[in-house]
């Protein structure tokens, strides 16, 4: 039990790190993942289950392309 | 319930597709309206296309300082390209066709042959166009031609799109995609905005961010694409000031705004703009935004860009 608490401690320290760095850098803001769809699956016994799917775009904006064949 | 019903057909040099939203029960409103979009897109193409001799266009480009009679949407895309040319201080010009011709984009693409461009002596932007509206005619100043090659499928798509909603009016929603220049309006199938993904110009086949939209359009200008001349080195983004292609600008730029033309009309310009003008241009326009690639470095959004958020979806197993 004791080793599961610090894992997790250790990556939320990690991630708060990550976090830092990247507020201090002044690039800009990263982009959401294109069209990507979190679903939070309830299992059996209330345990839950998160799956990220893509989610297709109804069309696509790029500049204009040769007709496809 | 609603259902999604799409078309998809070769036009414009391009590939075309509408979709439309409509009842479960409207499947007869929405064929018709995909149809009266293919059919739209197709008047536009007789009149707008450069490429194709018999087009009101090229009769125009030809009548060397005459008056010609044109179709009523010839005559309004060229009344919104001048608006274009007067809002954005020259920077979009529908008259570059000469210095687009002497680099070397001087025929269809497909047909587009490798040799070396060259110079148009005396080069000047902002050639004259004359448009008179009671007898429906135009006259562009001896010498000069028009391309629509920055406004003319934004247009297209906006005439489609509106085309489906006459045609239909209990359409509850639809969108109109002229390779990549795409309006839109109403809700998209699963309901809520549709869903418009940016292609990612240095990774093929993946995105780089989707944008939400309800009513407007949407469309990307760059150099990634349409390459020609020696060692593909040129780009068809002529930037008017020297006639040449632009030195200056991403490699591509998205740009959502309250229709399709605006959209492009704005990509355009901003095809050819440094971040700094880029970020100008569209602070001083609000009802614009943007997503700049630049030819290094990360995407930078640009103005209030409706990004979509993740969407979270709970369901109880």
């Amino acid at each position: 039990m004791q080793r599961i608490w610090v894992v997790v401690l250790s990556v939320w320290a990690m991630l708060a790190i990550v976090a830092v760095l990247a507020w201090s850098s002044h690039s800009p803001a990263p982009l959401p993942a294109a069209s990507s769809q979190t679903v939070v699956v309830k299992g059996p016994g209330g345990k839950q289950r998160v799956v990220v799917l893509k989610a297709p775009a109804h069309a696509t904006t790029a500049t204009s392309a040769m007709a496809r064949p | 319930m609603n259902g999604l019903f799409r078309t998809e057909w070769r036009a414009v040099g391009t590939t075309c597709a509408a979709t439309v939203t409509a009842a479960s029960n409207g499947e007869v409103d929405a064929h018709a309206a995909l149809a009266a979009a293919r059919e739209e897109v197709t008047a536009c193409e007789q009149e707008l296309s450069r490429f194709d001799r018999a087009s009101d266009l090229s009769r125009l480009n030809a009548a060397d300082g005459g008056w010609t009679p044109v179709g009523r949407r010839l005559f309004e895309v060229l009344r919104l390209a001048l608006r274009a040319r007067e809002d954005t201080g020259g920077r979009f010009d529908p008259t570059v066709l000469p210095a687009l011709a002497a680099a070397g984009y001087d025929r269809s693409f497909e047909l587009l042959e490798e040799r070396q461009p060259r110079q148009v002596e005396g080069w000047r932007a902002g050639a004259v166009i004359e448009l008179d509206e009671q007898q429906g005619r135009a006259r562009l100043e001896p010498g000069a031609a028009v391309d629509l090659g920055g406004i003319g499928k934004g247009y297209a798509a906006g005439r489609a799109l509106d085309a489906m909603r006459a045609t239909s009016p209990r359409l509850v929603g639809g969108l109109v995609d002229l390779g990549g220049d795409i309006a839109v309006f109403g809700d998209s199938p699963e309901g809520g905005p549709w869903l418009i993904a940016v292609a990612d110009p240095r990774r093929s086949g993946e995105t780089l961010a989707a944008l939400n939209l309800h009513d407007g359009g949407i469309a990307t200008s760059g150099r990634d694409a349409r390459r020609f001349g020696p060692g593909r080195s040129l780009h068809h983004l002529i930037d008017p000031e020297t006639g040449e292609p632009a030195l200056a600008g991403p490699l591509t730029v998205t740009v959502v705004a309250l229709d399709a033309a605006a959209a492009e009309v704005n990509a355009t310009t901003l095809a050819i703009a440094g971040l700094g003008e880029a970020e100008e241009h569209v602070a001083a326009r609000p009802s614009i935004s943007a997503l700049y690639v630049p030819q290094a470095g990360p995407a930078v959004p640009i103005g209030r860009l409706p990004v979509a958020a993740p969407r979270l979806v709970v369901r109880a197993a």
